[in-house]
């Protein structure tokens, strides 16, 4: 008995130096972070694999007519495999799986991939395309460091709000509908499931409480963020149910069981392919939204075909053909004359900055406010997550 | 007549049923397990239902428990008619072949069972169930789970169980069968010891003889679902009404058709006990049976035959021959070891054979 | 050489069990042993990385943040509220299967039992959201009562947990009953029981361990799950949510999360066990 218990003790002791030794190993390393970007690029690797927001690599399955996916397949010779990620936190930790070659970040993950050494710097020399990107949309400080660039933008839009035009009567043109007069829809109402989320509410409380001194709804010190926690606890108890699958949503507006929310042009498209009868709006409060970039992993297992794949999607047809499906605003000026619609660059904003500046990126909340601030501290996006999960109580 | 010997009850009740049975008939499917049978258990009485395995005894049993739901007939337990009363509203309780002791309960709670399902209060039940535990002889075991006991004292419990709170009659269901021979003889008498204290009408099936002939009071002899005699053991024994309860009820020499013209002298069926036929030397007239008191003299004639012994079976307390008749007739012939043996009692010694004539009586076939 | 196929034989059932136990103390304990490591350290709170530095602070977050223990209770009436309904329903169930079906009839309903387990979880779940949906066919089929269906939420998450799990209550339970000798309760009967008071006093205690090796299956499945969740949940969070949510973002948080659920299931195996239920698994 005794001597069995002594060997069991050992064999764990063994186990557990094991353990950290093998812990000990992945914590070294990692000083150079991001990698480098390659001077010139080789012959394509015969795949690449994507993180991509839904919609933003189609490859016809959704919808024989939308596909880009095949045409640059057939034109590389780069299988390409998708993984859709529904949120931004996604995004990034599938990127630190090191099994992704490129991936279409958000504001409020670029930066955090640069800065955790995931993402590596562009060579912007290698896509042909960037040249014909709007200049607005380079050498921002979400998609670059120290002058040099991690990513080619790819397109922006803005969160809309989605409402059964059956259902929710008048016509809503505020986010009060889902704030402070959310009770009205008592149980049918919906909000994107991500601590970003809380910026919505910071965006709605910068008109409806302008008291509260918030300029920028992603620079909120503690008091700020109590207020939108609390506006946020109150929507909780009209909230049917929170969406981050975009399938999700589109079977709750499609039954019913959503009426009204936060959404994306191209869940809003896909729901009225469904014969739901729905409607997407911008409210006149401006929306919170997103401007994203293709990022290349450091850890790049094909970076030649990432690399094509990068210049494909900027291109003026592609770039056209995502803006258009997706619903926002195409990143190449090029793309403005390959739309299907010729005035898709004129209602998306394309090239009007005065209009992106009532859309609040999606941009990774930090302790040094983002407003400039300099007299307060900011709540981090720890806080937020925090927040977020206490909000869903 | 020999109903007379069945013993005398305390008080009036002697003559008050237990269990009656009119025409009850069980069929399964297609198969009729009891046929009509037609019974009468009296109160107090050590009753025995012994047959064959798959004779229906057993299927009777359950019919009286309520187990099972007659196809026809009558049922009445103490003049009441049950036919169609649940086995729970039922003053009758069972012993089962395998106990069925409940295994999650002690034996204290076994035994309390039919206390606690009738809401005796506590301190009452917990007496009662100690006393009949004392009565089995099992204290001390009170707290033990039946997997802890041997296969005897399962049996006690069972018994305890049962007669706790004194039921009207015990169906008791071949309750000795899984106990080794010693046991089951101690059994028997402790059955019986309890039966007489207890003054419960017991209900004992059986397909081993010797406990129904050691144990009851009356005995019937149940074949392919009917009743063939109903009698106390002796006059099963000694005057079986067919041929079947004969050969089942001990053993005996049957004799029928020309072997009964033969051997007997009349054409019929007749059964001599093989302990009532005396061997001689074949040179000696058949003798008076030195067994029998000289001062009484048997009435009648003795019948005398000659044979050639086959086969000699020492069996303990006797020992069994087997001897062939001049025709090819064979008898079988049981002998107390008392005394010396004739001397051409020997494997192929011829052998003279006598009995009283009475004891080859006729049984209808 | 009669020594020789001994130690032969020793040496193949060395190789024939050294996969399996290699796997089990590496993979399956190793893994457990590295997450409950991670749960001590920490979280780059920016890029999400993990910083290998030693603290409790993750445990103490989860003892001290309020909306951990709601979550954590909520998680926890919904496993005991699933594992209660399961069992009060494969009861019946299972007696009708092991003892008043024929015996023709046990095995196709043993078969119809079982065939649900072989349909792909997410499309049960989803087939619930569908059927539990304002317009789905449990709202039409209270609807001529005057009663709404549920919707989704914390009592969809409750039904159709109960149902995905719901076998792996039932076939214990039928197991133990089917064991169960007919004779005990012939012998309540006859010693004077009706129905319920045998159901009671023999039946429930002899499936008793049965039903709680099956609540051991229900409970620990129930506590660990957040597709149902997410699904049919509505806007209910269950522990599983936030473990899926914090893996993301927080890796140490997560998985001194996930030290809750493992707690739980360990205590409850201790009850368990201490009811002996553990023999019958």
């Amino acid at each position: 008995m005794r001597k069995r218990k002594t060997s069991a003790w050992r064999s764990a002791a063994a186990v557990c130096a094991l353990l950290l030794a093998a812990a000990g190993c992945g914590s070294g390393g990692g000083d150079d972070k991001g990698g480098h970007a390659p001077d010139k690029l080789g012959k394509g690797e015969g795949k690449v694999n994507i993180i991509a927001w839904a919609g933003y690599a189609e490859d016809g399955s959704n919808d024989p007519k939308v596909d880009w996916v095949h045409p640059f397949e057939k034109k590389t010779g780069c299988q390409v495999n998708t993984k859709t990620a529904g949120t931004s936190d996604e995004m990034v930790s599938l990127m630190k799986t090191g099994q992704y070659d490129t991936v279409s970040a958000s504001g409020d993950a670029t930066l955090r991939l640069i800065a955790s050494g995931d993402a590596a710097p562009v060579n912007t020399k290698l896509v042909p395309n960037y040249k014909d990107i709007f200049p607005a949309l380079k050498n921002q400080p979400f998609n670059s460091k120290d002058g040099r660039m991690y990513g080619i933008p790819h397109g922006r839009g803005a969160n809309l709000l989605m409402y059964r035009t059956d259902k929710v009567k008048p016509a809503p043109d505020s986010w009060r509908a889902v704030f402070d007069d959310s009770a009205r829809y008592g149980g049918h109402v919906t909000a994107y499931d991500s601590p970003i989320y809380i910026a919505d509410a910071a965006l709605y409380l910068m008109r409806a409480k302008p008291s509260l001194g918030i300029k920028n709804p992603y620079a909120l010190d503690q008091k700020q963020l109590d207020a939108a926690v609390s506006l946020l606890e109150k929507q909780h108890k009209a909230v049917g149910e929170y969406w981050s699958d975009y399938q999700k949503e589109i079977t709750a507006f499609k039954g019913g069981d959503s009426v009204i929310g936060t959404t994306w042009q191209v869940i809003a498209n896909l729901t009225k392919a469904e014969k739901a009868p729905v409607k997407a709006v911008l409210p006149k409060e401006g929306a919170t939204g997103w401007s994203d970039t293709w990022m290349v992993s450091s850890k790049a297992e094909h970076p030649n075909c990432a690399y094509k794949w990068l210049d494909w999607i900027v291109s003026p047809k592609a770039n056209a053909q995502v803006a258009e499906y997706f619903g926002e605003a195409p990143s190449n000026r090029k793309a403005c004359a390959e739309t299907s619609d010729p005035n898709h660059c004129a209602i998306f904003h394309a090239d009007d900055e005065k209009y992106f500046q009532r859309v609040h990126f999606w941009t990774t909340p930090i302790k040094e406010c983002l407003d400039g601030r300099k007299d307060a501290t900011c709540t981090d996006y720890a806080q937020w997550t925090r927040a977020w999960t206490e909000v869903k109580g | 007549m020999a109903e007379t010997e069945t013993r005398a009850r305390t008080g009036t009740t002697t003559t008050r049923t237990a269990v009656r049975l009119e025409a009850v008939t069980k069929d399964f499917g297609t198969v009729r397990a009891v046929d009509a049978v037609d019974l009468t258990v009296r109160e107090g009485e050590f009753f025995s239902l012994l047959g064959p395995s798959g004779s229906g005894k057993t299927t009777l049993l359950r019919l009286v428990a309520g187990f099972e739901q007659p196809t026809a007939g009558r049922i009445e337990l103490a003049g009441d008619d049950v036919t169609a009363t649940p086995p729970n509203r039922r003053d009758a309780h069972t012993v089962f072949q395998d106990y069925a002791l409940f295994p999650h309960m002690s034996v204290e709670q076994n035994v309390a069972y039919a206390l606690t399902v009738r809401g005796v209060r506590k301190a009452e039940r917990l007496a009662r169930a100690r006393e009949a535990l004392t009565t089995v002889r099992l204290d001390g075991f009170a707290d033990r789970r039946p997997a802890e006991l041997s296969g005897g004292q399962r049996q006690r419990v069972a018994l305890a169980r049962a007669l706790v709170d004194r039921p009207a009659v015990l169906l008791l269901d071949e309750p000795l069968g899984a106990l080794d021979l010693a046991l089951r003889q101690e059994m028997q008498t402790e059955l019986k010891e309890l039966q007489r204290t207890t003054g419960i009408t017991f209900l004992l099936v059986t397909h081993d003889q010797d406990e129904a002939l050691t144990m009851s009071d009356r005995i019937a002899v149940v074949r392919d679902g009917r009743v063939e005699q109903t009698g106390p053991p002796v006059e099963v024994y000694e005057r079986p009404a067919t041929a079947f309860v004969a050969g089942f009820v001990g053993t005996t020499n049957l004799l029928r058709g020309e072997a009964a013209v033969r051997v007997v002298g009349r054409p019929g069926t007749f059964s001599i006990r093989p302990e009532r036929i005396l061997l001689t030397d074949p040179a000696e007239p058949p003798a008076e049976p030195p067994a029998e008191p000289p001062a009484e003299p048997l009435p009648g004639g003795r019948r005398a035959v000659t044979g050639r012994i086959t086969d000699i079976v020492h069996a303990g307390a006797h020992t069994r021959f087997t001897i062939a008749l001049p025709h090819g007739d064979r008898l079988t012939v049981l002998r107390q070891n008392l005394d010396g043996l004739p001397q051409s009692a020997r494997l192929d010694g011829e052998i003279g054979l006598s009995w009283d004539e009475k004891d080859a009586f006729p049984v209808p076939s | 050489m009669p020594a020789a196929p001994t130690s032969g034989s020793r040496l193949r059932l060395t190789a024939l069990l050294a996969p399996p136990l290699l796997w089990l103390t590496l993979a399956y304990l190793g893994s457990l042993a590295i997450l409950l490591l991670s749960a001590f350290w920490a979280t780059d709170s920016f890029t999400s990385d993990v910083v290998h530095t030693w603290n409790t602070d993750n445990f103490h977050e989860l003892l001290t943040t309020p909306v951990y223990r709601t979550i954590a209770l909520r998680t926890l009436s919904i496993a005991v509220a699933v594992t209660v309904i399961d069992a009060l329903l494969a009861l019946p169930m299972a007696f009708c299967m092991a003892r008043v079906a024929g015996r023709r009839w046990r095995r196709p309903l043993l078969v119809a039992v079982l065939t649900p387990l072989w349909a792909g979880y997410l499309v049960k779940a989803y087939a619930w959201r569908v059927m539990l949906g304002e317009d789905g066919v449990v709202g039409a089929a209270l609807g001529p009562f005057g009663l709404h269906g549920p919707g989704y939420g914390t009592t969809a998450v409750v039904i159709v947990l109960a149902y995905l799990w719901l076998p792996y209550m039932i076939l214990p339970v039928y197991a133990a009953l089917e064991r169960l000798p007919e004779r005990l309760l012939e012998a309540s009967a006859d010693l004077g029981a009706g129905a319920w008071r045998t159901l009671r006093s023999v039946v429930l205690p002899a499936v008793r361990p049965a039903v709680l090796a099956g609540s051991v299956f229900t409970f620990s499945l129930s506590l660990g799950d957040y597709l149902t969740v997410q699904i049919v949940g509505g806007k209910t969070q269950l522990l599983g949510n936030v473990i899926a949510s914090q893996v993301t973002l927080d890796l140490p948080m997560a998985a001194a999360l996930s030290a809750v659920p493992v707690v739980l299931i360990v205590c409850y195996l201790a009850a368990v066990r201490r009811a002996g239920a553990l023999d019958s698994l």
